[in-house]
């Protein structure tokens, strides 16, 4: 029936129509190609090109969300920072709640996974444009108090987690009581990572161009 | 106008039924006891920061620090809310049933939520008389 209808037109109508259609019937709709080769993919399959199926009426690039995802890198990078920093936290939580007695899991280890959280909130307290000092504001110590900062923050994240790194092999792996789980030193190792990594997604996955 | 009556029906649709799942897995018969109703604390929490960030700065610029800090905490509630059940379940407070029903009602609720917050709340002065 289509072939009725195309013999009628002249040729310019017929190169026109026959282009629309293979721009909508090429199977990788969100690839953008010239035309002349989606001509000749659908001239390769030109087996649908006369009868209707039910899946015609599918268009599969009309998606209206063009989601810019330049502007939503800070969103994504915010939530990823969220959710290992609560979940370490959860881990160590159920550490705790599992192995309640001192001797399954010495209340003191949890001092790793509290130092990590103030080196989470020290590093992030400075942004990235008050250490480069082109920030507006000079802050209460200026350029090299933000990089001291920044600097002893660093330095205390990555001192818990080699922390929590020595608790793990030190008290739980390599020790004398043979009936002692090693689930909690896992938990502490967990947490101190968890909360290391929410940490870096969470300085270094924001962008602060707000011009871009 | 009425698209805005029809989304706020739907929604309230959607918070009831995770409030049931929630009470189901206290309230039935097998399970019992009450502890997975604290969640309740992290449903009501979670909106909040989100509010205090649209309220207090202006939501012109692209990136905006207080509101990734909203962001990044309200996502640690929603984590807890889901966390609380595991937890309660792994010491036998709570039955594994009961958790799973209870983060069944988490799931429904938080994206009943999120999307008030996607069809409500995406206006210059975010106002009680909105609609």
């Amino acid at each position: 029936m289509i072939n009725d209808v195309l013999r009628q037109w002249t040729d310019a109508e017929r190169t026109a129509h026959v282009r629309l259609r293979a721009l909508f019937e090429t199977e990788d709709c969100g690839v953008y190609r010239e035309p002349q080769e989606k001509l000749k993919k659908s001239a390769g399959s030109g087996h649908n090109r006369s009868m209707s199926g039910f899946l015609d009426g599918i268009r599969c690039g009309d998606c209206e969300c063009n989601v810019d995802w330049g502007e939503k890198r800070n969103t994504i990078a915010s939530i990823a920072a969220g959710v290992l920093f609560f979940t370490g936290w959860w881990i160590i939580i159920d550490a705790a709640i599992m192995y309640p007695k001192e001797e399954q899991f010495h209340h003191a280890y949890h001092t790793c996974g509290v130092i990590a959280t103030i080196a989470f909130l020290m590093i992030n307290a400075v942004s990235n444009g008050q250490v480069r000092g082109d920030s507006y504001s000079e802050g209460c110590m200026g350029q090299t108090g933000a990089r001291v900062w920044l600097f002893i923050g660093f330095m205390l994240a990555f001192g818990s987690l080699i922390a929590s790194m020595w608790i793990l092999f030190g008290g739980f792996v390599v020790t004398d009581h043979k009936d002692l789980s090693v689930y909690p030193g896992i938990a502490v190792f967990f947490q101190n990572a968890f909360i290391f990594f929410g940490g870096l997604v969470f300085k270094f996955g924001r962008t602060e161009d707000l011009w871009q | 106008m009425m698209a805005g009556i029809k989304a706020l029906v739907a929604l309230s649709f959607s918070g009831a039924l995770g409030l049931t799942f929630l009470l189901l897995g206290c309230a039935l018969e097998h399970f019992g006891v009450y502890w997975p109703m604290f969640v309740l604390v992290f449903y009501i929490l979670s909106p909040i920061p989100n509010l205090i960030a649209r309220r207090h700065a202006d939501d012109t610029e692209s990136s905006n620090a207080c509101r990734e800090l909203a962001y990044f905490l309200a996502t640690g509630i929603v984590v807890s809310a889901y966390g609380l059940p595991i937890v309660l379940a792994r010491k036998s407070v709570i039955q594994w049933g009961a958790c799973g029903l209870v983060m069944a009602g988490n799931c429904v609720i938080f994206l009943t939520i999120l999307g008030f917050f996607l069809i409500f709340g995406g206006g210059d002065d975010f106002s009680w008389e909105q609609w």
